[in-house]
């Protein structure tokens, strides 16, 4: 029954205590349902709980209400099995590109030539052949979240998670790894999970997005992205999803007292 | 001491200034003329000064009398084995107290245990400046190297070890979040984030730390013992031999520079991943 790499994350809830202040609840009753090899967005504004999500499903913070479930198993603690792209590329300064991207795989159980190799064709992969030597800041903003994906994607995962991974570069390069980006799901197919704040991307990427709302943050509608790909952002089809999705985050915005 | 620890600042800025704006890759070529200009015109006002006898000479000797007596202290007495007795105490306390303080201060840096088990006594010892010492060492030690190097050590230790333990403490919990999904054990943990994190402070405390040890071997050499460029200068003051007491103050005042620079292009070297990194 289980499907190896779905990924399904059931009434999940999660609430911060802060010390001398009533707790925060940030996520209620959460639910997704990702099949392996989708790609899926999560909108939503600042706050919602997006990142707190992703948090539960790599396993770095394991306190949560419901369950998370991949391949019908609970999820204990982070795991090669997933990776995760943060918006900061959180490369180490002190590693060269080529070790930051071996980082990753230093507790895969690997030959040592078959690490180099992954290193070495997912630099080429994410378009960074030549810099394997360079430190992270002598890479631009594009080059060093390109890494960051490399990273992320070079031990194999199932899934990856990736936090606004283009949300801090400009726009131009932004809609250029998003075509990367597509490239490498494609190609490599992992299951991807996006959160961002650009619904152009969320709909020119995704099988499906999902509208998170706040306060706490919980799933307002999902919407599938039935077109063809690779998508035309100015199409008709696409200007429409884009509308609805609006619509839905602004349904949500209205609801609530102005902040 | 103090003038010492300032002359090594300062001519350190002036090194530093006007570099290029971009992180050079290589050490860059030695700096051009402009930082030579304020030394040729002490020296020519110093000159001057002499000449002229605005001072007497007694107590202001002219830059050549300087020079010939340098010779003589060279030649004709020990200056050399002098100068190597300084140079080998501050290389031993350098050496001791930064390796005991690095290896401490990881070990307390990494556990809270061992920063409680030493943290008040270090920090009663850390205020007693380590000239307070000297004269109980002494008592125990004699009045050769090994007190001093003792000395000298515990006032190289304090920093490097202070500096060591807040770099591991301040390592960013972004990594420590990225080593947890790169599912890093605790020791590729310590390995390949914490002590890397912790470099530039641990290479900051260095090079002060032996700025500092220079600047007190001159210090304690003056307070006891038969031998070295802190002897020879107080003993040039109490023979009012003026020309040997500048002779000296150049030796310290270069020697000093020297370590700072070479100190310098460590941290460079060691830290050439940090961007823009410029001492
Ligand atoms: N460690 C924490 N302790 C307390 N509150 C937190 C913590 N992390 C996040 N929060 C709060 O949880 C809410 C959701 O945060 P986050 O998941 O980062 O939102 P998003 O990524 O959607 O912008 C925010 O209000 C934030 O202040
Ligand atoms: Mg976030």
């Amino acid at each position: 029954m289980a499907t190896p790499g779905h990924l399904e994350v059931r009434n999940v809830s999660k609430t911060y205590a802060v010390a001398g202040r009533p707790p925060v609840r940030v996520l209620s009753r959460v639910s997704l349902d990702v099949q392996p090899g989708a790609f899926v967005s999560l909108v939503g504004p600042s706050g919602c709980g997006k990142s707190t999500l992703l948090r539960l499903i790599i396993g770095l913070d394991r306190e949560h209400g419901g369950d998370i479930l991949i391949g019908g198993q609970p999820i204990e603690g982070p795991a090669l099995s997933r990776g995760i792209v943060f918006q900061d590329h959180r490369l180490l300064p002190w590693l060269t590109l080529e070790d930051n991207i071996a980082l990753a795989l230093e507790n895969a159980r690997w030959a040592a030539a078959d690490k180099a190799a992954a290193v070495r064709d997912h630099i080429a992969l994410v378009g960074l052949a030549g810099f394997e030597k360079a430190y992270p800041h002598q890479l631009s903003g594009g080059m060093a979240q390109r890494a960051a994906i490399a990273r992320g994607i070079v031990g194999r995962p199932e899934i990856l998670l990736l936090d606004e991974p283009l949300g801090a570069l400009d726009a131009l390069t932004r809609v250029r790894l998003q075509a990367e980006l597509q490239r490498i799901w494609r190609l490599e197919r992992i299951t991807m999970i996006l959160v961002t704040h650009d619904v152009d991307e969320a709909i020119y990427l995704s099988d499906q997005v999902v509208v998170l709302a706040g306060s706490p943050g919980r799933v307002a509608t999902e919407i599938e992205i039935g077109l063809p790909r690779p998508r035309d952002r100015a199409s008709v089809e696409f200007v429409a999803l884009k509308q609805r999705i609006l619509a839905a985050m602004g349904e949500d915005a209205a609801q609530r007292p102005a902040a | 001491m103090s003038n010492t620890a300032e002359a090594i600042d300062g001519s350190a800025l002036v090194g530093r200034a006007g570099g290029p704006a971009r992180p050079a890759r290589r050490p860059r070529p030695t700096q051009p003329l402009i930082g030579i200009i304020l030394p040729a015109i002490i020296i020519a006002l110093w000159q001057v000064a002499a000449s002229l006898a605005w001072i007497d000479r007694v107590f202001l000797p002219a830059p050549l009398t300087v020079v010939t007596a340098f010779w003589k202290m060279l030649t004709k007495q020990n200056l050399a084995l002098d100068f190597l007795a300084s140079v080998k105490i501050v290389g031993q306390a350098f050496l001791y107290g930064s390796i005991a303080a690095v290896g401490l201060g990881i070990a307390a840096g990494l556990s809270r245990k061992v920063e409680q088990f030493f943290g008040p006594t270090f920090d009663t010892i850390r205020h007693i400046p380590g000239i307070a010492w000297l004269p109980l060492i002494v008592l125990w030690l004699g009045i050769g190297a090994p007190a001093k190097v003792l000395v000298i050590a515990k006032s190289v230790f304090f920093p490097v070890f202070l500096n060591t333990l807040q770099g591991i403490r301040n390592v960013e919990k972004n990594y420590i979040e990225l080593a947890s999904v790169l599912t890093l054990t605790r020791w590729q943990l310590v390995r390949k984030v914490v002590l890397p994190a912790a470099v530039p402070s641990i290479m900051v405390s260095l090079r002060y730390a032996a700025g500092l040890a220079w600047a007190l071997v001159v210090v304690a050499e003056g307070l006891s013992g038969l031998e070295g460029l802190g002897f020879l200068i107080f003993r040039a003051q109490g023979l009012l031999l003026t020309d040997q007491l500048v002779v000296c103050m150049v030796i310290i005042g270069l020697v000093g520079f020297a370590i700072d620079r070479s100190m310098y292009l460590l941290q460079r070297r060691v830290l050439r991943w940090k961007q823009g990194y410029d001492g």
